[in-house]
């Protein structure tokens, strides 16, 4: 049987416009493989790789020759766009590969084809470098490849198994354009952090980055182990989304059978631990880190997908939005020491948002302090995609709140309190009092400026 | 109004044993259908400003609570120390007052507005305890790191205890896919219906054929075995969810120590039948709390201690269940892992001494602890209809032994082993009596010391020689440090004239006997006296017996049963192995 793969119809409009606008164009395909459909929700172009200013060398003369050609395309920044795509993704949904409209046949062209080979070598390995990123299809090593002719416009899709040596075999792919917009059964949860670890430095000092890595790797045994519940009930791995709803409106047969699925609400347990040693633990310890707070986990599935896709789906959107947090933050930090000067020290990832992308939602990451326009600019260079600064769901996680890290930092230090919490909410209410008098008296000076000016002016001319 | 009220047989018998100067005792009891059921009792010593019952309560499972006080005197009275006993009482808010005067009359009475009124109470038999209430057994590991400071162990476990009070818990019953958990202020259950009751459940387990079937059945307890699952998602319809993002705080504090550990949670409760499974939920919080509370207390007994002040030698704390034969419930114990036995007799005789038991011998070391599911057979004897005759008497072994037999294991003995098997059941009545903590040994481990204590050569090693009863005796020594008599019969006939020697030895020491010689060894577990007929009657443990470990075909094949003198060879001689026991605690 050949593959099927269903796209929503904008796509083939997206590979039009670029197959009649450009020479060519490399992107990425995101989809969904379910054992009873393939989806793919968005084709996202790789945005042109950048050319370093600041290396004299790049201004040669071949070089954006070659670049004007598919063979002069770096393997390299197409992997990145995929790890950073990746990261918008959420769980069950995967960079399946990639599209590239050209005028070469690319599946014939030896030089052409073994390119693109090569350019699904490096996303593909690129995208497990961090298994915690579940960044591949974990039940197939097959890719896509969907061609479009910039001359004839000819749409053809092939699929070519990765990891496997040379010998690749490539299988042609029905490409189906479905003309209404897919349904998706939307599954949500909020995953709840709590733990205190202890800190123990060894010789060689301890980073954040390694114990982020600690704290991902037994979250991701946790969360593997646990059990999951839909609308508060143990469901059958191998029923379909869809019809625990149908068993649901039977119940309450009242409610008018139209309404859209609603969002199911997902729970996590957490099974007690049987591999603990069975000793006591003694250690010199240099303090301890409290890890909390929750992953907001917003899983999208086709509604024929069984409970047990949807599980792995929900458990892959956790870790992965997990991993995709720490490697953020950790890139962007300046000193990766987990144990500075300060007595108390405070890491506090970008946190989730949601973005929009045709009849679902794709996620974003914003780091403290930046505005959901931020979350724009991703969108638009990594998926392609405009969107306004209202469509960013920017309320399903909060950012720390800094009060509370200041209860914290009391209370692990109470003996050097420098302030007790009255004071210092005092303190601040007073310096805000006295901040918006200087303001009011500033603006005020330069309301009547003029006025006072003249007066002045008045003043001294009399005198 | 007052509940009706019923109390367990157990308690009406220990009241009435008592033997205490002591004049104050507590009663421990739960409530179900209306009805407050007394099922515990303690004697109360007001040492040290301590309310002991307090403590104790920690070792009941859960729903048994404090419900009311017992007085040996005739009247009640509000002295100053029942009534401080009475305020602390929070099942009913009548609490109960029992007297028991010089005649060993028990009356009973309520404290209805400082006022007492005397009331009914039915007495609740034991069997019918057994059956109309059921066990819950909870098991769990919650991984605890903390600093090795007694505030440091009290803070986090104090935060554990909020979190599985606060629905942050749900409960799988093992095995079943049914899952109980809270809601906000309410309960759900998942799985089953939620006006299930436990009772049902359990009976849904045993196929309905077999338990037709089943004659014969020893009156062994078996807990329903639940899990903890802890809720690792927040409910996003609560108005109260607290969405921040994740994030990470780390503070310095040199120089610190910590520790780290599994804590293992392993908890009873006690429920009627009819018990609702979503009633169940809150139970079972209260549960893991009681263990938490106890594990609690262990661990910083031992941070208390000094040079373990530190943490450096802090122990695993180990729960042990323990069910005394005249006690007529669990009580569960924690005590610190590797500590030998020995060492904790105080700790031991204080429990002795509150719970009114003997000093004479251990019934809360190690090895009293209560064995759930075992594969061998234990005390099959018990599984024998009990005969009342006038004039008889009869004596059983005391307390608990496995049964050994041929094929066992799958090792194959069969025509040369029951000597060895005998001598298992013996050392496995003093392991489950708490008089040694060592694994039964092997027909290997017993041939090795016969080698090692010089008895025998070393050809005899992997042998299929038989051994007899001054073997045994030599063993028990050996590997138990435990003296045997040996008992020379010329005759079959001339057994019986041992009859007297044998009752007194199972009302003094209470182990197995074994009995070889001319011709196969057996294990005596009993033993009946008629008077009027002058005939002695013996309760035969038959080693010889190849089958599997089933009851039905142990009790109806005779291969544990009452056999008259004419069992025995009248030509052969026998000898016969009596291990002795010393007072311990």
């Amino acid at each position: 049987m050949v593959r099927t793969v269903y796209s929503p119809e904008y796509c083939l409009q997206y590979l039009e416009q670029y197959a009649s606008q450009e020479v060519y164009v490399i992107g990425l395909i995101l989809g969904q493989v379910t054992n009873s459909r393939e989806n793919v929700i968005h084709l996202a172009r790789t945005p042109e790789e950048k050319t370093d200013t600041s290396s004299e060398a790049s201004y040669t003369s071949e070089k954006p020759e070659a670049r004007r050609s598919l063979l002069g395309i770096s393997e390299t920044w197409v992997a990145d766009h995929a790890k950073h795509v990746t990261r918008m993704l959420p769980g069950g949904m995967f960079v399946q590969g990639i599209f590239i409209t050209s005028d070469e046949d690319i599946f014939e062209d030896p030089n052409f084809y073994s390119k693109v080979k090569s350019v699904l070598n490096y996303t593909y390995k690129s995208l497990n470098a961090n298994q915690y990123m579940c960044g591949n299809y974990p039940d197939s090593n097959e890719k896509l490849i969907l061609h479009m002719c910039t001359s004839t416009k000819v749409l053809t899709c092939k699929s070519i198994e990765l990891g496997t040596g040379s010998k690749m075999s490539i299988k042609p792919v029905d490409w189906k354009f479905l003309p209404k917009p897919q349904q998706w059964q939307r599954l949500d949860c909020y995953y709840e952090f709590d733990d205190v670890y202890p800190v123990v430095v060894k010789k060689s000092g301890i980073s954040v980055k390694h114990q982020f890595q600690q704290i991902l790797e037994s979250a991701h045994k946790t969360i593997e182990s646990s059990v999951m519940f839909i609308d508060g009930e143990l469901k059958d791995g191998s029923e379909a989304l869809e019809q625990l709803h149908k068993k649901k409106k039977l119940k309450n047969s009242t409610k008018s059978s139209q309404d859209a699925p609603k969002s199911m609400h997902v729970s996590l347990f957490v099974p007690f631990e049987n591999c603990l040693p069975e000793t006591v633990e003694y250690l010199e310890c240099d303090g301890n880190i409290h890890f909390s707070g929750v992953v907001a986990s917003s899983v999208f599935m086709y509604p024929k997908a069984t409970v047990s896709e949807a599980i792995s789906a929900v458990k892959q959107d956790i870790i992965r939005s997990l991993a995709s947090r720490f490697t953020m933050h950790c890139d962007a930090l300046i000193d990766d020491n987990l144990l500075p000067e300060e007595k108390v020290c405070f890491n506090e990832p970008p946190r989730r948002v949601l973005v929009p992308v045709g009849s679902l939602y794709l996620c974003d990451y914003l780091f403290p302090g930046e505005a959901p326009a931020e979350a724009l600019l991703s969108v638009k260079e990594l998926l392609d995609l405009q969107i306004t600064e209202a469509d960013v769901v920017c309320d399903i996680e909060t950012p720390a709140d800094t009060s509370e890290f200041d209860a914290l930092d009391r209370d692990t230090s109470s003996e050097e309190l420098l302030a007790t919490p009255q004071e210092a909410s005092q303190f601040m209410y007073i310096t805000g009092i006295c901040f918006a008098m200087l303001v009011l008296i500033v603006s005020i000076f330069i309301h009547y400026y003029d006025g006072i000016a003249t007066c002045l002016g008045n003043f001294f001319s009399r005198a | 109004m007052s509940p009706r009220l019923k109390i367990s047989k157990y308690v009406i018998e220990r009241l009435l044993k008592s033997e205490t100067c002591e004049s104050t005792g507590c009663l421990y009891g739960l409530m179900y259908d209306g009805t407050l059921l007394v099922v515990g009792f303690s004697l109360e010593f007001f040492e040290n400003e301590k309310k002991s019952y307090s403590q104790l309560l920690l070792n009941l499972p859960a729903e048994v609570e404090l419900c009311g006080v017992a007085k040996f005197s005739d009247t009640p009275n509000l002295e100053s120390k029942p009534k401080e006993i009475l305020q602390d009482v929070d099942i009913t808010d009548n609490p109960l007052f029992l007297t028991i005067d010089k005649e060993k009359e028990i009356k009973a009475h309520f404290l209805v507005h400082e006022k007492f009124e005397e009331t009914q109470y039915d007495i609740f038999e034991s069997e019918d305890l057994w059956k109309q209430f059921i066990h819950v057994r909870l098991n769990t590991v919650l991984p605890l790191t903390c600093e090795a400071t007694i505030a440091g162990v009290k803070n986090v476990l104090q935060t554990k205890r909020k979190k599985i009070a606060s629905g942050q818990v749900s409960f799988q019953i093992h095995g079943t896919s049914i899952y109980l958990f809270g809601i906000a202020s309410d309960v759900g259950v998942s799985g089953t219906s939620t006006e299930a009751n436990i009772g049902d459940l359990v009976d849904s387990w045993i196929p309905e054929q077999s338990s037709k079937k089943k004659k014969y059945h020893i009156n062994n307890i078996e807990p329903v075995p639940v899990n903890l699952v802890m809720k690792a998602t927040k409910d996003i319809l609560s108005d109260k969810l607290v969405k921040t993002a994740v994030k990470m705080m780390t503070t310095q504090r040199k120089p610190a120590f910590c520790i780290s550990m599994p804590l293992r949670i392993d908890t009873l409760a006690m429920i009627h039948r009819n018990t609702k499974l979503s009633e169940l939920y809150n139970v079972l919080v209260e549960a893991t709390c009681r263990s938490l509370k106890l594990l609690e207390s262990i661990l910083i007994e031992q941070l208390g201690q000094e040079g373990i002040g530190d943490g450096a030698g802090l122990r695993l704390p180990e729960t042990f269940h323990y069910m005394p034969p005249t006690v007529g419930h669990f009580i569960t114990r924690i005590v610190p892992k590797g500590i030998p036995d020995e060492s904790m007799e105080k700790e031991r005789k204080l429990l002795h001494e509150q719970l009114d038991l003997p000093l004479a011998r251990p019934i809360f070391r190690r090895g009293n602890a209560y064995i759930f599911n075992s594969a061998k057979l234990i005390n099959p004897h018990e599984a024998i209809p009990p005969q009342n005759k006038a004039n008889v008497s009869v004596v059983t072994v005391r307390g608990k032994y496995t049964y050994y037999h041929y094929m066992q294991d799958n090792f194959n003995d069969d025509g040369w082993g029951c000597a060895y098997r005998s001598m298992q059941t013996i050392f496995s009545w003093f392991k489950h009596q708490g008089y040694s903590t060592v694994e039964v040994p092997t027909h290997k481990e017993i041939q090795q010391c016969l080698v090692t204590i010089g008895d025998k050569p070393s050809t005899f090693l992997g042998s299929k020689q038989w051994i007899g009863s001054t073997e045994v005796m030599f063993c028990l020594d050996t590997l138990l440090g435990v003296q045997s008599r040996i008992l020379f019969a010329n005759t079959g006939t001339e057994l019986q004239t041992y009859t007297p020697e044998l009752i007194h030895h199972f009302e003094q020491h209470g182990s197995p006997i074994m009995i070889g010689g001319g011709v196969l060894a057996h294990t005596i577990i009993g033993i009946e006296y008629n008077e009027d007929k002058n005939e002695t009657r013996y309760l035969i443990l038959d080693p010889h017996y190849t089958g599997g470990d089933e009851i039905q075909t142990v009790i109806s094949k005779g291969w544990c049963g009452w056999k008259t003198s004419d069992f025995w060879n009248k030509t052969a001689h026998y000898n016969l192995c009596l291990p002795q026991t010393k007072p311990a605690i």
